[in-house]
């Protein structure tokens, strides 16, 4: 495994902030993030909508395999030095279990915690709010997807 | 040389000795878990070997003389024996508690070096398409 890309939800500012919050810590393998709204996502996986990454993060290696939701939070703590121990741990079957959990209530709620968090009212100010900041695709290592 | 200097003379002596025995045990065993933890680096393991050993020596030596004048005065034979044993005694727990210690600081250096290479945790759930 070279690389992990995960897939997150550029609409959604608390999977901004945890995208940010995953970029600032070093890891033992490049991380790329991609938007989920970005043309980028579907080119760089043609067959992506089958996966449903509007419902649940998902994370995907450089040889295409994938990990949703929960199992896909693990993955991530895995790529990162300080946390690979947690993520050993939290792979656990009785704390993954818990940690699916509570990651399909979080992603079901995570427009209501945005909103909460850049204080808009409504799904479309949040919305507008948002695209005064774009989000920025990065060129993945290894030569940017052409975008058709 | 009464029964008191006795009593002390053989108590720096056979510390010193346990000591000595204990801490090149944990020198030659020690080597190959740190070999391992840093990733075969022998120079480095050797190092860190080097001055744990240092650390143990002072730390336990250390005790011993501090500990030279504490406990029963002998005036006969069995008194000078059972304060010895007493001395000798702690000596060895303190032995065993440190060398405990130095192995729960290998298996820790180990353990952060196997992280290193762990596998991921969970297996993947499913395949997809990546474009080139």
């Amino acid at each position: 495994m070279k690389t992990l890309y995960i897939l997150y939800d550029s609409e959604c500012e608390f999977c901004r902030r945890c995208r940010l919050w995953l970029g600032r810590q070093p890891a033992f393998l490049p991380l790329v993030f991609v938007p989920l709204q970005s043309p980028e996502a579907e080119c760089r996986f043609p067959a992506l909508s089958e996966l449903h990454p509007e419902e649940e993060i998902v994370v995907i290696d450089d040889a295409g395999a994938v990990w949703r939701g929960g199992a896909a939070w693990v993955m991530c703590l895995w790529a990162l030095q300080e946390y690979r121990e947690w993520s050993l741990r939290l792979a656990h079957p009785a704390l993954l279990s818990l940690a699916r959990r509570l990651c399909e209530v979080v992603s079901a709620n995570r427009y209501k915690i945005s909103n909460w968090l850049r204080k808009a009212k409504s799904h479309e100010e949040l919305k507008r709010k948002l695209a005064l900041f774009p989000a920025q695709t990065q060129c993945a290592p290894g030569g940017h997807c052409e975008v058709r | 040389m009464n029964y008191i200097v006795g009593t002390y003379i053989l108590y720096l002596v056979i510390a010193v000795a346990l000591t000595v025995w204990v801490a090149r045990t944990l020198h030659k065993n020690g080597r190959l878990f740190l070999v391992d933890a840093f990733h075969g680096n022998e120079p480095l393991a050797d190092s860190i070997n080097h001055l744990l050993v240092v650390g143990f020596y002072l730390i336990n030596i250390g005790y011993v003389t501090l500990a030279l004048k504490y406990g029963d005065k002998a005036a006969d034979l069995q008194q000078l024996l059972e304060a010895l044993s007493t001395k000798v005694g702690a000596v060895l727990l303190i032995l065993g508690g440190m060398h405990f210690f130095n192995l729960y600081v290998f298996s820790k250096m180990r353990k952060r070096a196997l992280i290193h290479s762990a596998p991921p945790p969970i297996p993947p759930q499913g395949y997809t398409a990546v474009a080139k």
